[in-house]
């Protein structure tokens, strides 16, 4: 600062300088956070499938589909666990649901606001809300209907679309990858 | 300067009050109406904002002499960036579900108005002790007034209080969801604006 006669280099090399600290000290910060935040995206999988299909210890992704199966500690096979993402109110709800080899549904989970989630804060969102979800667990396909079409899901009052939304596409998933579960 | 030179604990405390960031100098409103939905949101932006601007004070105090008045803008950027992606490395790798939480307004840091406006107006032009008060009184104001925010929406909204619930049923059941959409967040920005404008007097 202050000097009269600059050199017409010096702005250049000083931002050279600092582009250059810059990326050796993000590629340093890169090279020792890429392991954990790999980590940390397989363990939040591994923690929403576990969630969903309680029994299992281990999980092994269908290639082709975006199905896994479940295995227990003998390494049976003991069910499966299958993503959808059926049209709510407002968009997509991404729904993970696991079901048993007796076709019965041990979990589900669905994404929060933050992961995607647009349904209505208050209405559309309780889907999200244990009521309503426990409400699937034990389950067969043919119960899992809204009360009104003859089913045993209560739908949530005022948030008819995203209720039924969820509850077809849980029986259609267990119908589509019923294959997985022999 | 022949001014006559403030204390320097002034440059710490003006940042919490007399020059709040949102409430009197009203820049960074974008990230402060965004992440202040719960009061984990609020904290999580507010300290990782805060780190950014301690951080980028001190390193553009430090090297305030060798940069060249033509190219200082630049400079401050690059720095500003590199402590940003630093932040975002971080809180994805050990804070996943906050990092979630914030999206977007992680990377938007590096264009917060408080980081560059500090660097500008203050750190350019001052030691690194002072910078770095003037960084960590800025960022505690940001802090401050966030996670106000966050917990008063989070509290309205839902009878909770990180995510716990804080034991008034009535509130869980009758939340004012209006609180968590964004005309909430203006009305108690206006709120808090209001306040401030009646019992702090500026010169």
């Amino acid at each position: 600062m202050g000097d009269k006669k600059e050199s017409p280099v010096r702005p250049l090399i000083v931002l050279g300088a600092v582009s250059v600290i810059s990326a050796f000290l993000l590629t340093w910060v890169y090279i020792s956070t890429s392991t954990k935040i790999e980590w940390q995206r397989g363990e939040a999988i591994n923690s929403s499938l576990a969630s969903v299909l309680p029994q299992a210890k281990r999980f092994e992704k269908i290639e082709t589909v975006d199905v896994w199966v479940g295995y227990d500690g003998e390494n049976k096979k003991v069910g499966i666990a299958f993503t959808c993402a059926p049209r709510g109110y407002g968009g997509p709800i991404g729904i993970l649901c696991g079901v048993d080899l007796e076709k019965k549904v041990t979990g589900i989970r669905i994404a929060s606001a933050a992961e995607g989630l647009k349904e209505t804060p208050g209405l559309g969102a309780k889907v999200r809300e244990a009521d309503f979800r426990q409400q699937f667990i034990g389950k067969e396909r043919d119960e899992i209907r809204l009360k009104s079409e003859g089913g045993k899901i209560a739908a949530i009052t005022g948030a008819t679309i995203s209720s039924k939304a969820v509850t077809e596409a849980v029986r259609e998933g267990i119908t589509r990858y019923e294959e997985f579960l022999r | 300067m022949i001014r006559r030179r403030p204390s320097r604990l002034k440059y710490l405390l003006d940042g919490i009050i007399l020059e709040n960031p949102i409430l009197i100098l009203m820049i960074g409103l974008c990230p402060a109406l965004a992440t202040s939905l719960t009061a984990r949101d609020g904290l999580g932006m507010g300290v990782a904002a805060s780190f950014v601007i301690i951080t980028s004070n001190i390193i553009i105090s430090l090297i305030r002499k060798i940069v060249p008045d033509n190219v200082r803008i630049p400079v401050f950027i690059i720095i500003i960036s590199t402590f940003v992606t630093i932040v975002d490395y971080t809180l994805q790798a050990y804070q996943p579900a906050l990092y979630q939480a914030l999206g977007v307004f992680v990377p938007l840091i590096v264009v917060n108005c408080i980081v560059l406006g500090r660097a500008e107006a203050f750190a350019y032009r001052h030691g690194v002790f002072d910078s770095f008060l003037d960084g960590l009184g800025k960022g505690l104001g940001f802090t401050l007034i966030l996670f106000v925010m966050g917990t008063a929406r989070e509290f309205l909204a839902g009878g909770t209080f990180f995510s716990k619930s804080v034991g008034i049923e009535f509130l869980q059941k009758n939340g004012i969801l209006f609180m968590i959409f964004p005309p909430g967040g203006f009305l108690l920005i206006g709120l808090l604006k209001a306040l401030v404008n009646k019992y702090v007097k500026l010169e």
